[in-house]
């Protein structure tokens, strides 16, 4: 039984209104690929930012090796070879490759043309093809990711910690970043993992831990189990089986007709490329591809919020290419955001008056302007109480809420509020297993009662359990609209990664 | 007479760029230094007491220094340390150093008989440089205020692009969690930032009152440390922006300064006085594009 | 009946004024005076007649106007540091009604007019905020700055008395004057008119649509847009019903007190406004306690510096204080709140 090289012993940390940490132990040996596994809120995160300083656990010790030591900024971290990959990556994307990689390692004056070489040299290496003097906001998300990685080995880290790193690859970046782990780990160095995905984790990992509600629920070498048994430990409730309904061929009269829609930002690269699709009543039309090929600008040009370059949108036969967001709602267009912090809700308004953001301008809850509180906190009460909806009550805040409440009041706003068509973006990111089976019960219930239904997705099981048709974004341009009977995960892979409908099909 | 006023131009301008200068770089960490209107007024006040009082208008600058460095300090513990809002707390200490100027001006010198004086900082004409036809005159027979720019200036552009220090301010206010997950405190950064600016604006701020009047009234800032603030959204968060609109602005002073002097003017005075607030209006709504540091202003959280 | 978040407020800010007025105290031990005697002094003057205390409600009312102004625009997350100019605005509209029209329908004229100028010159920045995005906290700065010239250009030209010998204009006929609501003191209409603007303020934010709106643009502008609002149509309405508040302060000002315009009066409400909207945390209904409560410390400071020899800027230095302590308040009832949290977690699970 050799020491571990690192070593977390009971481990607890707590926020101000949540339990992040219980007693969390786990260790990690040289040369392994461990997987932290768990829902979204599992407390992940929370350990792994303990062990590299970003964050002081109110209980509990870190050992190197055997020996106690303490990591109190992530500068300890470092000194002790320890890298951490954050979801979201902590780059300066106005500077370049070189001067993110340099920042804090690097004192005095510069030799930018020195520094250029050696981390260009790192990459070739590493056999990563980045250019080192372009600018963070000019590389795609993969590359992005591979400038994190870059900064780690330039640190020659020993221990990597990736959180969630797969969120925003293709499949084809996902089996490179896994070959890429596991040359790393076979040199004797220790890799940690966190995700929610039961697939990679059988892929790569060496062994694995469940976590769950901040505490640690399994460990178990990937040998000794799989996935069913993974999941049973990563839940707590079992998750009825959602009926999709019928696969009508042709579902409903068309709704929603996009034609030639095209947004072309000036001297730039399009962002959304003659880019034509109908939605039928009755009907889930997924829309697939990695995060950031076109996906918000189709939502933000349907919803208003962008101007189209060229093309038309037509709701129930009406040309609406022109209409301000206002009239869109008045038309009844549903949107629930991927970003609910941002676009959905406003955080320190309380839910009655999150509900009014939508319906101000309609008659019913206004008159002369004043609004009619009473009206509004009923209707509230009435929706909080439908949604299942855990909050004390129309006048609670936003942010007192927990993120799947808080989805599934933007949930049951839109669906509410709506006309004939409705968009969700993401609508499950960062939520946990119960809450995103209530927005999917939710989706299958709006598409019963007829209404045109958009689904925005990165998750493929989503796109795979809800829609009837997909459409794959990549580079702004439809690469194929398929029936999701028509495609499985390969094929749906390559074209997310830019193949065509012809080599794919 | 235009070397008179280009002369004068570069005179005003020195304060303005002492101040927008130390305001580039604390922007750049994501602190707007709004306090600096007040920080200015201490030092002019500071520096005016220490002189009087000790004779020596080196103390007088030291002093100054040292009363810019206390007030931004209080700025800076509120704003990054206890991350309060920026605009509301420059707001509350520049109210609170205008009482404060006023009240120790009494308990200091009590009601004088006559206005105090102290004799302002001397030209001091630089050899050779000063003999330059029409060009040496204008820059090489100023103070020694002005001369610390003409050092400053490219000191600032090199720390800032070339040195690792400059890495670091500058993504402190792109993407502080860059900087915190590097390792360094984001916090420690932007104290020591603002608390430099404001040894720098306090010995602006003395311009006034012993580098150019030699007397301290509690209005004599009237602004013009918002205008140095102006100047750094202005020239674009950049030393040679700050630089080439400061000057600018010291030319616009020097002019209406002369125009008043000149009283056989058709156009009122006051349209001179104001002249530098409308340009700053008219160019802050016609700049099309910024380069502002993208956390400015806002408060950056770190867990431990 | 009153909700822990208030309470906390209400007790935060009680503190953060009585450690201003003892750090003010400590500051009057530098003029080798008995800070106790010299408060004491303080605290009885404003209250030795009714004409005294009637002066606390006359300093206060303009303070309530530039207060709201700042508050308004708050709101929105737009910052108007211009309410000391727009205030000069509506104080040059005022006077000039009243010299043109020497009678009482000067009064809701001036009124009237007073609140559009004001209005107009806030409402440029809002326009300038819209179309341009320029940044309104410098524009709104230097506004004050043109703003004040522009006074002292007509008080010593169009506007000056026929006399000639002082910057200023002729007295306002009696008929222009703000009628007394209080025999024997100085206290005028305007401070019921201050008010109601602060009661229809507060109606507006929190009862209609449209402060609802404007609510929403200042707390999550992009979540406003995607609701349908147009932020660029809040950013200058708010600034114009803004600058139109701090306008109105022109009306109270020249026909409630002074019954004329001069040079240099009034010099820092903008200024106390923003303190006082800060110490209210932006509600209306606090505005007009925090400004009595500023209101006081004027007239009592006044009187204490003639009495014991303490120089009034002394209040100035107070008022600087109290605003520092009650930002440090805001801090420190964050930190209570999450102590409080994290403990109640903590022990709960042990």
């Amino acid at each position: 039984m050799s020491t571990p090289f690192f070593e977390l012993k009971n481990i607890s940390k707590y926020f101000a209104k949540v339990i992040a940490n219980k007693d969390v132990s786990l260790s990690v040996d040289r040369g392994e690929v461990l997987a932290l596994l768990g829902e979204n809120g599992a407390g992940k995160s929370t350990c792994m930012k303990i062990l590299y300083g970003l964050y002081q656990a109110d209980e509990g010790e870190i050992f190197k090796e055997g020996e106690r030591i303490s990591i109190r900024t992530p500068r300890d971290a470092m000194r002790y070879k320890i890298s951490m990959i954050q979801q979201h990556f902590s780059l300066v994307s106005a500077h370049t490759v070189t001067e993110n990689i340099i920042l804090g390692n690097v004192k005095g004056k510069i030799n930018w043309k020195e520094a250029e070489n050696t981390i260009q040299q790192l990459a070739h290496r590493y056999g990563f093809n980045v250019d080192v003097r372009k600018k963070i906001q000019d590389l795609s998300v993969g590359e992005q990711q591979k400038v994190e990685i870059l900064k780690s080995l330039y640190l020659d880290a020993n221990l990597l910690i990736m959180d969630e790193p797969t969120a925003v690859l293709t499949p084809q970046e996902i089996d490179n970043l896994m070959e890429f782990v596991e040359n790393y780990s076979r040199k004797g160095n220790a890799v940690i993992f966190i995700t929610h995905k039961l697939k990679e984790v059988m892929h790569v990992a060496n062994r694995i831990i469940v976590m769950r509600s901040g505490r640690i629920h399994g460990n178990v070498l990937k040998e000794a189990t799989n996935e069913m048994e993974l999941s049973r430990m990563m839940i707590e409730h079992s998750i009825e089986e959602l009926d999709k309904g019928e696969d009508k061929r042709e579902a409903g009269e068309v709704c929603l007709s996009v034609q030639g829609l095209t947004v072309v930002p000036r001297n730039e690269f399009p962002l959304l490329h003659d880019v034509d699709f109908d939605i039928h009543k009755g009907e889930i039309f997924g829309i697939a591809g990695v995060s950031g090929n076109g996906q918000q600008e189709l939502c933000m040009t349907l919803c208003g919020a962008m101007k189209p370059t060229s093309g038309s949108i037509l709701l129930n036969n009406e040309d609406i290419t022109h209409l301000s967001i206002r009239k869109r709602i008045t038309l009844g267009i549903g949107y629930v955001p991927s970003d609910r912090h941002r676009y959905g809700m406003v955080m320190d308004m309380n839910l009655s008056e999150n509900m009014f953001l939508k319906a101000s301008y309609s008659k019913e809850w206004n008159k002369n302007g004043i609004i009619n509180r009473k009206k509004l906190a009923e209707t509230t009460s009435r929706m909080l109480h439908k949604y299942d909806v855990k909050a004390p009550g129309p006048y609670a805040l936003a942010r007192e809420l927990s993120g799947g409440n808080q989805q599934k009041v933007i949930v049951g706003r839109e669906v509410e509020f709506c006309g004939d068509f409705i968009i969700f973006d993401q609508p499950t990111r960062g939520l946990d297993l119960g809450a995103i089976n209530n927005v999917h019960s939710a989706i299958l219930k709006e598409k019963k009662n007829n209404k045109a239904i958009m689904l925005v997705s990165t998750e493929l099981s989503e796109i795979f359990a809800l829609c009837d048709r997909v459409a794959v974004f990549y580079k702004g341009k439809i690469q194929g609209i398929f029936r999701t009977s028509e495609l499985d995960s390969q094929k749906i892979g390559l074209l997310m990664a830019g193949y065509t409908h012809q080599e794919v099909v | 007479m235009l070397i008179n006023l280009f002369s004068r131009a570069v005179l005003m301008s020195t304060p303005l760029l002492l101040g927008s200068l130390s305001e580039v770089f604390s922007e750049r960490t994501g602190v707007m230094v709004t306090a600096i209107e007040g920080i200015f007024l201490m030092g002019a006040w500071a520096g005016f007491t220490a002189a009087y009082i000790t004779g020596s208008l080196a103390m007088g600058l030291l002093y100054a220094a040292l009363s810019g460095l206390l007030v931004a300090m209080l700025y800076a513990y509120i704003v990054v340390t206890l991350k309060q809002h920026q605009i509301v707390t420059g707001t509350a200490i520049n109210i609170l150093i205008l009482g404060l100027c006023s009240f120790l001006q009494r308990v200091v010198f009590g009601v004088p008989q006559s206005p105090l004086t102290v004799e302002p900082l001397q030209k001091i004409a630089i050899p050779l440089l000063s003999k330059i036809p029409f060009i040496g005159p204008i820059f090489f027979q100023q103070n020694i205020l002005t001369y610390s720019i003409y050092v400053l200036v490219p000191l600032g552009y090199f720390i800032l692009y070339k040195t690792s220090l400059g890495l670091v301010i500058r993504s402190t206010g792109e993407n502080p969690e860059a900087v915190d997950v590097s390792g360094i405190s984001v916090s420690r950064v932007r104290f020591v930032t603002v608390s430099i600016s404001g040894i720098i604006c306090g010995i602006a701020g003395a311009f006034y009152s012993i580098g150019y009047l030699g007397m301290f009234t509690t209005n004599m800032i009237g602004g013009r440390g918002w205008i140095a603030f102006a100047i750094c959204f202005l020239g674009n968060w950049n030393p040679i922006g700050a630089f080439v609109g400061t000057l600018i602005f010291g030319l616009a002073e020097a002019f209406a300064i002369l125009m008043q002097a000149n009283a056989s003017t058709i156009l009122p005075n006051e349209l001179f006085i104001s002249l530098p607030y409308i340009l700053t209006i008219v160019l802050t709504i016609s700049r099309k594009s910024f380069n502002v540091p993208s956390k400015l202003g806002v408060a950056y959280y770190e867990e431990h | 009946m009153m909700d822990k978040k208030t309470r906390d407020i209400l007790i935060t800010n009680f503190f953060a004024v009585v450690l201003g007025l003892i750090l003010s105290g400590i500051m009057i031990l530098f003029l080798k005076k008995n800070p106790f005697s010299v408060f004491g002094i303080l605290f009885s003057s404003m209250f030795r007649d009714g004409y005294t205390i009637g002066e606390i409600f006359v300093k206060a009312t303009p303070l309530i106007f530039t207060a709201l102004a700042f508050a308004f625009t708050f709101k929105a997350n737009l910052f108007n540091i211009g309410a000391q100019g727009q205030f000069y605005i509506g104080s040059i509209t005022a006077v000039s009604v009243s010299l043109l029209i020497p009678s009482a329908l000067a009064i809701p004229v001036a009124i009237v007019l007073s609140f559009l100028a004001g209005g107009l010159w806030g409402g440029f920045i809002g326009v300038s905020k819209a179309k341009f995005k320029a940044n309104e906290f410098l524009i709104s700065m230097m506004s004050t700055y043109v703003a004040l010239n522009l006074m002292n250009y007509l008080l010593r030209t169009i506007l000056m008395e026929s006399k000639g010998e002082y910057p200023q204009t002729e007295s306002l006929a009696k008929s222009t004057w703000l009628f007394k609501i209080v025999p024997h003191t100085r206290l005028h209409f305007g401070f019921i008119l201050a008010i109601l603007a602060a009661v229809t303020v507060w109606l507006i934010l929190y009862r209609t649509t449209f402060g609802f709106r404007i609510r929403a643009v200042g707390q999550n502008q992009e979540a406003a847009r995607m609701s349908g609002v147009n932020p660029e149509i809040i950013y200058i309405i708010s600034f114009i019903i803004s600058g139109g508040l701090a306008g109105l302060a022109g009306v109270t000002e020249v026909n409630g007190v002074q019954h004329m315009l001069l040079q240099g009066f009034n010099p820092s409400i903008g200024a106390l406004g923003i303190g006082i909207a800060i110490l209210a945390n932006g509600n209306p209904i606090g505005i007009i306690f925090a400004s009595i409560l500023f209101g006081a410390l004027h007239v009592g400071g006044t009187i204490m510096g003639q009495l014991s020899g303490v120089p009034s800027s002394i209040i100035n230095l107070m008022e600087g204080f109290v605003m520092v302590f009650v930002i440090i308040s805001y801090f420190v009832r964050r930190k209570w709140e999450m102590t409080r949290d994290k403990k109640l977690l903590m022990e709960g699970n042990v």
